[in-house]
Formats: C-alpha cells, sequence, structure tokens
C-alpha cells in the first residue's frame, strides 16, 4: 500500500527516525503509525512508518503496547535522550571535528592499551588518592 | 634578492625539531602559546610571499588586469625562475585560500550544530546525556556560554574523584580558549603543509595544559591521570596514528604520554629558559626562525613595492 506514491527524495535513515521521533513526542499518549503517518504530511509510506517505528524500538526509543488489531507507540526518549540522539548525529556526520571540539581522550595505537595499563597499574582503585 | 624571496615558504621547516622539543620540555602553557604564533607568524609570511610570487610572476599574462611597469624586467629579475614560480603561484595561492576559508566555515558550522543539538536542555554548564558510547568533550561558546558535554556512559567508568577530574579538565579546555589556539594551528597548517608538526605539538599540549589545570583544581595529579587511563580504555574511536615498530614512551600515542607526564611531577614554569639547554636552544630557535621568517617577508615585501613603484608611473 502507498506504494505507487512517489516520495519527494530519498531521505537518510537518520532524518526518517528524528521525523517520526517528533511526531510521536507531540502525540497526547500513545499514537498509531497511521497517525504517525498522517502527522508527517502523508509523504512516507505506512510500511516506511513501521520499519522506522520497529528500528527505533530496536534502539529503545519507542515503546508500544497491543490496542486492538494493531500497536500504540509512545516515545520513550526525554529532552535528553533527544539530544543525546541529535549530538550523536552531530559527531557521526562531521569529520572535522576536531577543529572545534577539544575531545577528553583520542584514539589509542595498537601498544598504547597496554602502555596505559602498565601505567596505571600501581594507580589502581587500590592505590593512594 | 634571489632565491631569497622564496625563504619564507620553506622556512617552518625549522619548526620541526623545535616543536618536538618544546612539547616534551617547556610547560604546556608556554608551549601552546609559544608554538601557535610561531605557526601563526610563519603561515602569514609564507602566504604573503605567495601572493607577491603570485603578483609578479602573472603581471606578464595576456589580458591580466595588472599595470603594464608589473611585469617590467626589472621586477621580473626580482623573482628567480619567476615563469614558472609566478604561474604555479596561482593554484597554490588559491589553493590555500579555498582550504582555510573552507576549515573556518566547517568549525562554525560544527559549533552551530552542536549547540542546536543541546537546545532542549536546561541552560547548565555541564551537559550530561544518556548516552552508553563515552565521549566527553568542551563545546566552545561563541557568543553563548561554553558548555561541557559528557554522556553518562563515560562516566558511569569513573568514580567521583574521576569525576571532577573530567569536569575541571573540560572547564580548563574552555576557560584558557583552547579552541582558538587549535583553530589557529590548523589554518596554518593549511596555509603552508611543512607547519604540519607545529598542529600535531599544539593538540597534545592544549591537552597537558588542561591536565595540568585539572590537577591542580581537584588537587591530585593521580586522580586525573586515572580519569584519563580509564577513559582511553573504554573510548572507541580511530587510533590515534603511532610510528610503528618503535617502542617506549617517546613512540606512544598522545594519551599514554599524558598519562605518564601526570604520574611524574609537575612541570616548572619559566619565563623564558636560559639559552645554554635544550629547551632553550629549542625556545630561541623557536623565535629567532619566527623573526628571521617575518623580517624576511617584510624585506620581501618592502623590495617587491620599491621596485614595483620604480617601475610604474603610479
Amino acid at each position: 500500500m502507498g506504494e505507487q506514491r512517489q516520495r519527494p527524495r530519498r531521505r537518510g535513515q537518520g532524518e526518517l527516525e528524528a521525523l517520526v521521533l517528533s511526531a510521536l513526542k507531540e502525540a497526547d499518549g500513545p499514537a498509531t503509525a497511521g497517525w504517525v503517518q498522517e502527522r508527517l504530511g502523508g509523504d512516507l509510506a505506512y510500511t516506511t512508518v513501521i520499519t522506522i517505528l520497529t528500528r527505533l524500538l530496536a534502539k529503545g526509543a519507542v515503546t508500544r503496547e497491543r490496542s486492538g488489531r494493531s500497536f500504540a507507540w509512545t516515545c520513550a526518549l526525554d529532552q535528553a535522550g533527544l539530544a543525546a540522539r541529535r549530538m550523536r548525529k552531530v559527531l557521526d556526520s562531521e569529520s572535522d571535528r576536531e577543529a572545534v571540539l577539544a575531545s577528553f581522550v583520542t584514539g589509542l595505537g595498537p601498544d598504547d592499551e597496554r602502555l596505559l595499563r602498565e601505567l596505571l597499574r600501581p594507580a589502581g582503585p587500590d592505590g593512594e588518592d | 634578492m634571489g632565491v631569497f624571496v622564496f625563504l619564507p615558504l620553506v622556512l617552518p621547516l625549522t619548526a620541526w625539531p623545535i616543536a618536538r622539543l618544546a612539547e616534551q620540555h617547556l610547560h604546556p602553557r608556554t608551549a601552546t602559546r609559544l608554538l601557535t604564533w610561531v605557526a601563526a607568524v610563519m603561515a602569514v609570511c609564507s602566504t604573503l610571499c605567495l601572493a607577491l610570487v603570485m603578483v609578479v610572476g602573472t603581471a606578464q599574462l595576456p589580458g591580466n588586469p595588472l599595470p603594464d611597469g608589473w611585469s617590467d624586467p626589472e621586477v621580473r629579475a626580482a623573482v628567480p625562475y619567476d615563469e614558472v614560480a609566478g604561474k604555479a603561484a596561482i593554484p597554490a595561492l588559491f589553493a590555500v585560500l579555498a582550504v582555510c576559508g573552507r576549515t573556518w566555515w566547517r568549525q562554525a558550522r560544527v559549533r552551530r550544530r552542536a549547540h542546536r543539538a543541546l537546545a532542549g536542555l536546561r541552560d547548565t554548564e555541564v551537559a550530561v546525556l544518556p548516552d552508553g558510547v563515552p565521549y566527553a568533550y568542551a563545546l566552545p561558546g561563541g557568543g553563548r556560554r561554553g558548555r561541557v558535554v559528557v554522556t553518562t556512559g563515560l562516566l558511569a567508568c569513573l568514580e567521583p574523584a574521576e569525576r571532577r577530574a573530567l569536569f575541571a579538565h573540560e572547564r580548563a579546555h574552555l576557560a584558557a580558549r583552547h579552541h582558538r589556539f587549535l583553530l589557529a594551528v590548523r589554518l596554518a597548517a593549511q596555509a603552508n603543509p611543512f607547519l604540519r608538526p607545529l598542529r600535531t605539538a599544539v593538540s597534545y599540549t592544549t591537552e597537558r595544559w588542561a591536565d595540568e589545570d585539572a590537577a591542580r583544581t581537584v588537587g591530585s595529579r593521580r586522580t586525573v591521570a586515572r580519569a584519563i587511563g580509564k577513559a582511553a580504555l573504554v573510548s572507541p574511536g580511530a587510533p590515534a596514528a603511532a610510528p610503528a615498530g618503535l617502542a617506549g614512551l617517546a613512540a606512544a600515542g598522545p594519551v599514554p604520554r599524558r598519562v605518564a607526564a601526570l604520574l611524574g611531577p609537575a612541570p616548572a614554569v619559566r619565563s623564558w629558559p636560559s639559552l645554554f639547554t635544550a629547551v632553550g636552544v629549542a625556545a630561541w630557535g623557536a623565535a629567532t626562525g619566527a623573526v628571521v621568517s617575518a623580517m624576511s617577508s617584510a624585506n620581501s615585501a618592502v623590495t617587491m613595492v620599491l621596485i614595483l613603484h620604480a617601475a610604474t608611473p603610479l
């Protein structure tokens, strides 16, 4: 169903997930996939909405409960959870982020891990502080 | 003037041993300021030199908007191999400007997008994100206030004292505006690729600087060392480039070197070291290199302007 409808343009998975999440967020209580589809202006196929909701369920971003023959979906993320998702998207999409964001630690080289464990051994949990 | 016109383009080579020595022996704050200043001066000189060579070299191209006098034989004699150098300088200068402009624009975009991502949260200095992936960084403000971003995944690995060390470290980055140093050396390294070792050195010394500040704030060097070590062991991410086949701390990545430095004694703060030590040679060498480069560029510029003035009826 809805397959004959042409989508305006191809969007990335992250963007679609964000759209569906923000729509769910606006619902008063649990909402059905059909409601979400309508809310998004109907430019997503019903099956696409279901696919995205299932993916979000696997990630723990939404919960669902059976209501009649279908499911009712609820956004499980609060403001902080949504912010965390948005931040991950920024970090994943920007290859140049070192220019701005001074990260606490950089990645470890092949020998670094062993070296680090050796250095920290006397300073372990039993060490003085 | 001869080949000395090209001196500012290759003088940044002197920065290689200097970056290494300063990073190992100077207080991280001194090293960061010194190396950033050296990088900025050398990058400006090198770009200026490139622009002058371009003007002289291209003045003879048919259809250019420059006065005819600028392609006077006398002017061209000032730049050796003016035909080749002049033509090569055009794409080089445009590449430098384009790459630097792109970096500038991109860093503004990352900052804007990161601030927007945090928009729904309460406006506290520390933003804790519920995310299993451990990471933490300082997000500079730029008009807004800077924020420390940290995930629950990272905080869960640390003990309370170590969390305080982590926050102190990131606050030190924000308070000392380390992102400006980092951006400056990044742009410099793009203006002249010979300056790349300075960029690596400054990204290390800014971390060391924040480490030392954090150690002073929490009152325990060992706690900061342990926080860094634990965070690094749980963090994903591409391994930092480490030279293969070499053993020992000198060849290790930045994290073990930071931890080792914190487990050692605090670095001494000296204003200007004596010339008769390795540190002194590094510091004074850096300063001399920068001054010579600046003077050489100024010399090139003045000579060029004088010749152009003599050759044109302006």
